[in-house]
């Protein structure tokens, strides 16, 4: 991370040219992005097409900006294997703003960042951290002396798209829980002309986050979303659809203390609070630093950090037995009506091949005969 | 004892329908895998063999009897009735279409077991009166005197006399708290006697003990081919009662595929409890007699040679490895058919396709797959261990002028066998 990087917004190259300024052969270029495709699940044949775009492309602009957050996020994303923060954040974006990452602080750093969006002025990609405090005004968290809330209207104003990283840009997180003293909202109550990506987690999986970053780079365009603004390829399914102790949740093998003879054998953490099965996520996929583990592999509950209000969703330790708050009792109560359809249904079902059975006389050799 | 109808076939059908089922045919997605791994289809081209197809009547009582827009069609006069002419039209598809190898159950993206629901459907063809008549006369046999093909106690008196006379070797009769009990299929005791005196030369030299049970010594169980599950159960309770009579630690299922599947898996299903006894396959036998290091072998077949895995067998029973654990120890030139193991193709004959002459001419072109698969390899024997293929094997090469002769794996084994006293020239 000896490069300085921040001072020089307008000397854009290609990702070609700086590639090739950074010693990265073309085949370990074409590696990056058959990873890259392989982790956003995008058809074969997608990494030639991502590689012949990144290669062409200007290394657009990318603003980030912190706000209620605690690092965790960036902390993650440095952690991310392929690509790397360095060659993804250093030599295939432009990163002009980055508290942490940055080398200048002060008004030279506040200096970078005006320019940056000047120069970039509705084309740069706007990455968010953190939630925003709104109470009194927004005086709960500022920056060079201006509110988180001003810092974003006037980013967003010329933002391409941007990307809320970590479960406190995405949903409010930490900040928002009860009881919320700051008034702290998500980008998405700030930002409603924009589109925005949300990539919760606390923290997001760093791989997660750099896959994202490059299908925008890669297309010009954010990915598949969700109802909730998540990238589909990551939070498509349930932790507890892929998670690896599933088996023994079909079977009702659970892990009732910590210590016990299910926990060492491995079996299910249902009832020792785990979210899985309301969590979407890619953890029990992907997995945390360079495919290792992730909590359930290592003997604890799925906390749901990924889920709106999972703060707010009960204790992490106690099992769940209705769905979070986010199924409004709307919900609930259709679902209800649903499952006793249902349950008439299958009873009648039932009853009419119980009936059918209970009338059929067994079967005997004469039986098998049409005439005798 | 009432005479069979379509209606309680319509019935017999319903009454197979469980969660499965439903489930099944929820998700069929229509891709056609299924046909792409069936013989029927592929040597005959004809798109009614599709195996999914072949569970159509089943499909449609399924939609009219368990789901809300089967009844309304039903009601308005759209679905499709299940009618003597379906059951005319489907029942050589049902049976002489299918050997139940279950090829199409393990290709099927999205999990659906085809053969299993093709075994099912033949539960509602049997009472309707539809099934083969070769296959009624073979569960008849099986009920009334104790095996398809009509053998009796004296006639495996007989061949135990023989064996007896020739080779000095005993086979014990109903001997109490022998470890094994062997059971043996109609096939081995007509056509193939050399497995029984393989099983008694190799339990010898092993010092373990054995027996044939004078009132289950058959294996095989037509019940299961003909899809009469009441049938199949009084068959199986016949090899359960002996065997626990006897008291025996395990009971060996022959060289015979849908024995070892209606031993093994649906037994104790059939039964509703648990056996007192094990089940292994004779090869699973040789296996761990031989890892145990109480049977050896010497010499070597030189002939170019290759396995067929019977369906039961390698696909539905799991028993891959051992077959090849023991050819590559009696064989130095034993090479691999195209597809081998779980995905094998099957010989044509199973599943009470041979005992069903009116598929006679189906039968053989299906076999034409295995004929291109052998045709590829040029081998100048071919081994199995299901005498039901063995038989079926030797047919097919016979109808297509191919001279291969087709040798049961347990006997080349017992070729080999290292005996104590009769130091033996190894065979060629």
């Amino acid at each position: 991370m000896s490069r300085e990087i921040g001072n020089n917004p307008l000397d854009n190259g290609t990702f070609a040219d700086h590639l090739e300024q950074n010693g990265v052969s073309r085949r370990g270029f074409l590696k990056f992005c058959t990873s890259m495709a392989a982790a956003l699940a995008l058809p074969a044949g997608s990494a030639e097409v991502m590689a012949e775009a990144l290669a062409a492309a200007k290394r657009p602009t990318v603003i980030w900006l912190s706000f209620q957050e605690c690092t965790g996020c960036t902390e993650s994303i440095t952690r991310s294997h392929t690509p790397t923060i360095e060659n993804l954040i250093f030599d295939y974006i432009s990163l002009d703003y980055h508290h942490t990452l940055q080398v200048a602080a002060g008004l030279q750093a506040e200096e970078a960042r005006d320019q940056a969006m000047k120069a970039a002025y509705g084309k740069y990609l706007l990455i968010v951290d953190g939630a925003i405090p709104i109470k009194d005004g927004g005086i709960y968290s500022t920056i060079a002396g201006r509110t988180n809330l001003s810092m974003l209207e006037e980013a967003a104003a010329g933002a391409a798209a941007l990307i809320s990283v970590g479960t406190c840009a995405a949903y409010g997180g930490l900040p928002m829980a009860h009881p919320n003293p700051t008034g702290a909202v998500p980008v998405t109550d700030i930002v409603k002309d924009k589109p925005v990506m949300n990539i919760p987690g606390c923290p997001p999986i760093g791989l997660v986050m750099t896959s994202a970053i490059a299908h925008f780079l890669t297309f010009g365009r954010l990915p598949e979303m969700d109802q909730l603004g998540r990238p589909k390829a990551f939070y498509g399914d349930s932790i507890h659809d892929r998670c690896y102790r599933r088996p023994f949740y079909d079977r009702g093998l659970f892990a009732k203390a910590f210590d016990d003879e299910g926990a060492r054998k491995g079996w299910c953490l249902y009832e020792l609070g785990c979210k899985g099965p309301t969590t979407h996520n890619a953890c029990a996929t992907m997995k945390w630093n360079d495919g290792t583990s992730f909590p359930i592999e290592s003997g604890h509950p799925c906390l749901g950090c990924s889920e709106p209000n999972f703060w707010d969703a009960g204790g992490f330790y106690e099992a769940l037995s209705v769905p979070q708050s986010r199924m409004g009792e709307t919900i609930l109560k259709a679902g209800a009506v649903g499952v006793g359809v249902g349950a008439v249904a299958a009873a009648l079902n039932q009853r009419n091949k119980a009936a059918t059975v209970a009338a059929q006389e067994t079967m005997t050799v004469d039986a098998l005969k049409k005439e005798s | 004892m009432s005479k069979p109808s379509i209606e309680k076939g319509v019935n017999f059908i319903k009454g197979q329908i469980d969660a499965p089922v439903a489930s099944f045919f929820s998700s069929c997605i229509h891709c056609g895998l299924c046909a792409e791994a069936c013989l029927f289809y592929t040597e005959t081209g004809d798109p009614k063999q599709t195996p999914i197809n072949k569970v159509e009547p089943m499909r449609r009582v399924w939609e009219q009897e368990f789901t809300v827009l089967g009844k309304l069609k039903s009601m308005v006069g759209l679905g499709k009735p299940v009618d003597e002419k379906v059951f005319s039209e489907w029942e050589t598809l049902v049976y002489d279409g299918c050997s139940l190898c279950g090829r199409c159950s393990l290709v099927c993206p999205v999990g659906n077991d085809i053969s299993g629901m093709i075994r099912k459907i033949r539960e509602g063809f049997s009472a309707a009166g539809h099934a083969p008549e070769g296959l009624i006369s073979a569960t008849q046999r099986a009920v009334e005197i104790g095996s398809p093909m009509g053998v009796k106690l004296p006639a495996v008196k007989a061949q135990i006399r023989h064996l007896q006379a020739d080779t000095g070797l005993s086979v014990p009769l109903d001997q109490q708290g022998a470890e094994y009990m062997v059971l043996l299929s109609s096939m081995e005791i007509m056509n193939f006697p050399e497995y029984l005196e393989a099983i008694a030369r190799i339990m010898k030299q092993a010092g373990k003990s054995w027996t044939i049970s004078s009132t289950a010594f058959e294996a095989t169980n037509s019940g299961i081919q003909i899809g009469v599950s009441d049938l199949a159960k009084v068959i199986v309770e016949r090899v359960v009662d002996a065997a626990e009579a006897l008291g025996v630690k395990t009971v060996i299922s022959p060289e015979c595929g849908h024995a070892y599947t209606a031993i093994r898996w649906d037994g104790p299903n059939l039964i509703g409890r648990p056996y007192k006894f094990e089940v292994k396959h004779i090869l699973e036998v040789l296996d761990e007699l031989t890892v145990a290091g109480l049977i050896q072998t010497e010499g070597m077949e030189t002939a170019k040679l290759t396995y067929h895995d019977p369906c039961q067998i390698a696909r539905k029973g799991g028993i891959v490895e051992a077959p090849r654990r023991l050819l590559n120890q009696v064989a130095s030139n034993f090479i691999e058919m195209s597809e081998p193991g779980v995905m094998n193709w099957c010989c044509s004959g199973g599943g009470g396709v041979s005992a069903n002459e009116r598929a006679d001419e189906i039968k053989l072109t299906a076999f034409r797959r295995k004929k291109s698969q052998l045709d590829e390899l040029k081998v100048e024997t071919l081994v199995t261990a299901c005498a039901n293929c063995r038989l079926t094997l030797e047919e097919g090469l016979e109808a297509n002028g191919m001279d291969i002769p087709v040798v049961g794996l347990t006997e080349m084994v017992a070729e080999h066998l290292v005996e104590d006293g009769t130091q033996k020239e190894s065979a060629s």
